[in-house]
């Protein structure tokens, strides 16, 4: 397992202030669940299910509630099949709920009335909505005629978006002629161009490289900032969120498992700490200080129960030749493993 | 701050009319990117011509009347089929086709979540402008039988004609939009192309010559002759009032019912309840 | 030899489980299938009436005895695999079946026998359906049962092969549609699907032995209808094996040759 020091207080973008308003997304009890054909392997279980049809209900979302204060930037975390996309794709009114509450700037999303779907966005991961053999600046025009933006807005939202997204030399290529992470900026850019007022992002920097998912995440929070736009991400990557968002909704099998600050997720979930040192000794056995995690160059991770840190530390510190060391919280991706690995059992 | 805009330009149609004016435009930006495109499209579509009348050929060698109709009139049934053939190839096919690959690969939502009718978005989101070669074909093949028969057209009669290539086309694009609406039940539903074709096939021949069942079929089931034999009747006299009003009618039934069929095919694929 | 029995009789369950998924596109395919033989059914009929009853030797009840058999032949001759792997080259989707220690064109075989033994009972039913209305007539020798059987496998597999040879084009160039257009216009003029080849000038008919699509479909057509006599049937045969051999050893050529183009440019 890797283990990366870094400084705590780099991580954080300027966001929208938030006000006690009504609530620009409110779900309650929400629920979505599909009705899936059930069904043996082998030759005559196919013939079988020619006359018979065996069914069972999934429940993919399963009773969540939370509300989103207009300009709040919130991460959806979850593994795969949580249950994250079907909540988007029923906050952004692609799909029906199979019961409960749902509204987002006081629209119902199913109802698809158009004064709604001006105002929202959806940007899919790895999907792509620009037409593939024309410059992606060609593309944008079909938005802005779906959108009716008028011609000056057009060109100061996209001057904006020029500049935050470094989009430049990339709007006259033509799409297939871009990078995987320039076609990605370019897809934001299409989607944000009738300036919604809430933006879901599914998996934005999914199969993008590091720089790239830094540029996007700091353009999220700019253009939050900027515009005051609600937004709701979901994401696999722990860096996103803990960039961009205070708060985190955790989902798992379709059930909430967390609501609140990022902070206090860490604190209710770990029962460790972690504390890595550099010692001029770099084959010294440390298994009777606590669980030896790893070594890189020189570098020891060790985890220990929270409550020994202060002891374990002052014994190291005692008997070993300690050039550093650091005590931390475990890193988040443990802390969700942790958060996931309780919410199935 | 951010909040969507408003309607513009009026709203409705006017926007849908220049919807269409920008698919065009980016259908024919891309297009021109592939040149050779255009040479392929009119060895395809010469080939295709090449066939139907080598097959009159060798038809017409053991006979001079097909069911009532002579060589020239078959010819410009030819032309018909051509015509026709080119505007559905020219943006219902692709756009409908594209559609039902957006089904699949969940494109589809990008489609939904935008404040503008999906049918219409689906239906002309591309537009193939190299079909026009078949367009262009069709009518001078159509030109042609028509000096060669002889006929004088009127302006009634032209006028017949175009409209009953317009309620052909609308026919056909109902029947294409409750096909491709089917992919929101079935999921291997691209096949319905090669169905399309073959049925299409059975336009180049007048439907009278089919029996009753079979031209049933073609007229209300797969309603080719619509397509096809009405026009070409418009032009050779043989339309009568009937089929006049009923090419009409069911041209506006069937984009009433294929609407309702979409409309359906959606709340299934959002999981409403029925 | 019994590795290639077990190989067969594995994918014949995989690739008839997941046919039977897709049943509802195969009966679409089939409509097709049914459609085109018995336009030219009708078309005929109606010109052999109008001509006197008789279009070189064949009567409007004749005409429909030739065409849905045509139909059946057809359906059990015909592939799709020209699509399948243009499709399958444009979506990446070869480099798998490249990895396998089989050649794939045995997969592709059993997955298109598989999808013929669910589309066949429905099409017989619906040709028994077509002979019932069109009143068809025969002038059927029994002796022609022997030599139809390997004539029809023949037929599939020269047909198979010259097709699957003709779907590695999908390796060289984008234009399939375009190849694969030329050909089922050869197809349809050449095997007797548009008319019996006896109603073509003599030069065609020369043409259609030469080539090898009078083989793959209206052989065995005109073989159990009684039209040809027992020596055209057995160099009829011939001609079979000749293109079976010649279909293999493109097959063989075009696949190699194929494969160094494939890896060259990338998975």
């Amino acid at each position: 397992m890797r283990h990366i020091i870094e400084n705590k207080n780099e991580r954080k973008y300027k966001l929208f202030p938030l006000t006690m308003t009504s609530s620009a997304i409110h779900i309650h009890n929400l629920r979505k669940s599909y009705i899936v054909s059930k069904r043996e392997s082998g030759v005559l279980a196919a013939l079988q299910s020619l006359v018979v049809r065996h069914t069972e209900e999934v429940p993919a979302v399963d009773g969540i509630s939370f509300d989103l204060a207009p300009g709040e930037v919130v991460g959806f975390l979850g593994p795969n099949g949580a249950g994250k996309t079907t909540t988007l794709k029923m906050l952004s009114g692609l799909l029906h709920p199979t019961a409960g509450e749902v509204s987002v700037l006081g629209f119902v999303p199913w109802k698809r009335e158009k004064a709604f779907l001006r105002q929202i966005t959806l940007v899919m991961g790895q999907r792509n909505e620009l037409v593939w053999d024309i410059p992606a600046l060609d593309s944008f025009e079909l938005n802005r005629a779906i959108y009716r933006v008028p011609p000056a807005d057009y060109r100061s939202i996209l001057d904006e978006l020029t500049e935050l997204l470094d989009l430049g030399p990339l709007l006259h290529k033509p799409v297939r002629n871009l990078s995987l992470g320039e076609r990605m900026k370019c897809e934001i850019a299409a989607a944000l161009l009738h300036r919604p007022q809430v933006v879901f992002l599914d998996e934005p920097t999914i199969g993008l490289d590091v720089t790239m998912q830094r540029r996007i995440r700091k353009f999220v929070a700019e253009y939050n900032y900027r515009f005051g736009a609600t937004v709701l991400l979901t994401s696999h990557y722990m860096a996103d969120v803990e960039a961009l968002c205070r708060r985190v909704i955790v989902i798992h099998n379709g059930k909430l498992l967390f609501d609140g600050e990022l902070s206090s997720l860490v604190q209710k979930f770990t029962a460790h700490k972690t504390i890595v040192v550099q010692l001029d000794d770099i084959y010294a056995d440390l298994h009777t200080y606590g669980e030896v995690v790893s070594r890189d160059d020189g570098h020891i991770t060790l985890r220990v129960p929270k409550a020994e840190t202060a002891r374990v530390t002052e014994r190291l510190l005692a008997n070993l030749p300690v050039i550093d060391l650091l005590v931390e919280d475990p890193p988040i991706e443990e802390v969700i493993e942790r958060v996931f690995a309780q919410g199935s059992s | 701050m951010a909040g969507g805009y408003p309607d513009l330009f009026g709203g409705g149609r006017v926007n849908y009319l220049r919807l269409f004016g920008v698919y065009f435009r980016l259908s024919v930006m891309g297009e021109l990117a592939y040149r050779v495109n255009f040479y392929v499209q009119l060895f395809q579509s010469l080939v295709e011509l090449t066939t139907a009348l080598t097959g009159l050929a060798v038809i017409f060698s053991y006979t001079n009347n097909l069911a009532g109709w002579s060589p020239n009139e078959m010819l410009a049934l030819v032309g018909v089929y051509f015509i026709t053939g080119g505007l559905i190839g020219l943006v219902i096919q692709p756009s409908l086709e594209q559609f039902i690959t957006s089904v699949r690969d969940g494109n589809l939502d990008f489609t939904l979540v935008k404040p503008e009718d999906a049918q219409f978005l689906m239906s002309f989101q591309v537009v193939n402008i190299w079909k026009l070669i078949d367009i262009v074909m069709g009518f001078s093949v159509l030109i042609t039988a028509l000096l060669r028969l002889g006929n004088k057209v009127g302006a009634g009669q032209a006028i017949t004609f175009g409209l009953m290539l317009l309620t052909g086309t609308v026919i056909i694009y109902s029947f294409w939009l409750i096909l491709a609406t089917l992919s929101f039940w079935f999921v291997r539903v691209e096949n319905i192309l090669v169905i399309f074709q073959s049925m299409y096939e059975a336009g180049r021949w007048p439907i009278s010559l089919y029996p009753g069942w079979l031209r049933f079929g073609l007229t209300f089931i797969v309603p080719v002759a619509f397509a096809t034999t009405v026009p070409a009747e418009a032009l050779t006299g043989r339309l009568t009032g009937n089929t006049l009003i009923d090419a009409m009618v069911v041209a506006c039934a069937l984009l009433v019912v294929s609407r309702v069929f979409w409309r359906i095919g959606l709340r299934r694929y959002s999981g409403a309840s029925a | 030899m019994k590795d290639l029995v077990v190989l067969y009789l594995q994918q014949f369950k995989t690739t008839f489980a997941s046919m039977l998924q897709y049943r509802a596109s195969l009966f679409i395919w089939m409509i097709g299938s049914v459609l085109e033989p018995l336009v030219y059914l009708v078309v005929w009929s109606t010109v052999s009436v109008s001509h006197g009853g008789d279009v070189g030797g064949y009567t409007a009840a004749q005409f429909a005895a030739y065409f849905i058999v045509l139909m059946l032949v057809n359906q059990v001759t015909y592939t799709w695999i020209m699509y399948e792997y243009e499709y399958r080259i444009r979506e990446g989707l070869l480099s798998p079946v490249l990895l396998r220690p089989v050649h794939p064109i045995h997969a592709d075989i059993s997955e298109n026998i598989s999808s013929k033994l669910i589309t066949l009972p429905v099409l017989f039913v619906i040709a028994a359906g077509l002979a019932w209305f069109f009143k068809p007539t025969v002038a059927f020798l029994p002796w022609t049962i022997l030599p139809f059987i390997p004539a029809l496998v023949l037929a599939f597999l020269v047909r198979f092969l010259v097709e699957w040879t003709l779907a590695q084009s999908a390796f060289w160039t984008t234009r399939v549609s375009a190849i694969n257009q030329v050909y089922f216009v050869l197809v349809l003029f050449l095997s007797g699907q548009i008319a019996p080849l006896s109603l073509f000038p003599r030069s065609i008919q020369i043409l259609a032995d030469l080539l090898p699509f009078r083989w793959m479909i209206g052989f065995p057509v005109e073989l159990i209808l009684g039209r040809i006599d027992p020596i055209q049937a057995l160099t009829g045969l011939g001609a079979q094996a000749i293109w079976l051999i010649i279909s293999l050893g493109l097959v063989r050529i075009v696949w190699r040759a194929g494969i160094r183009i494939y890896s060259a440019v990338g998975a």
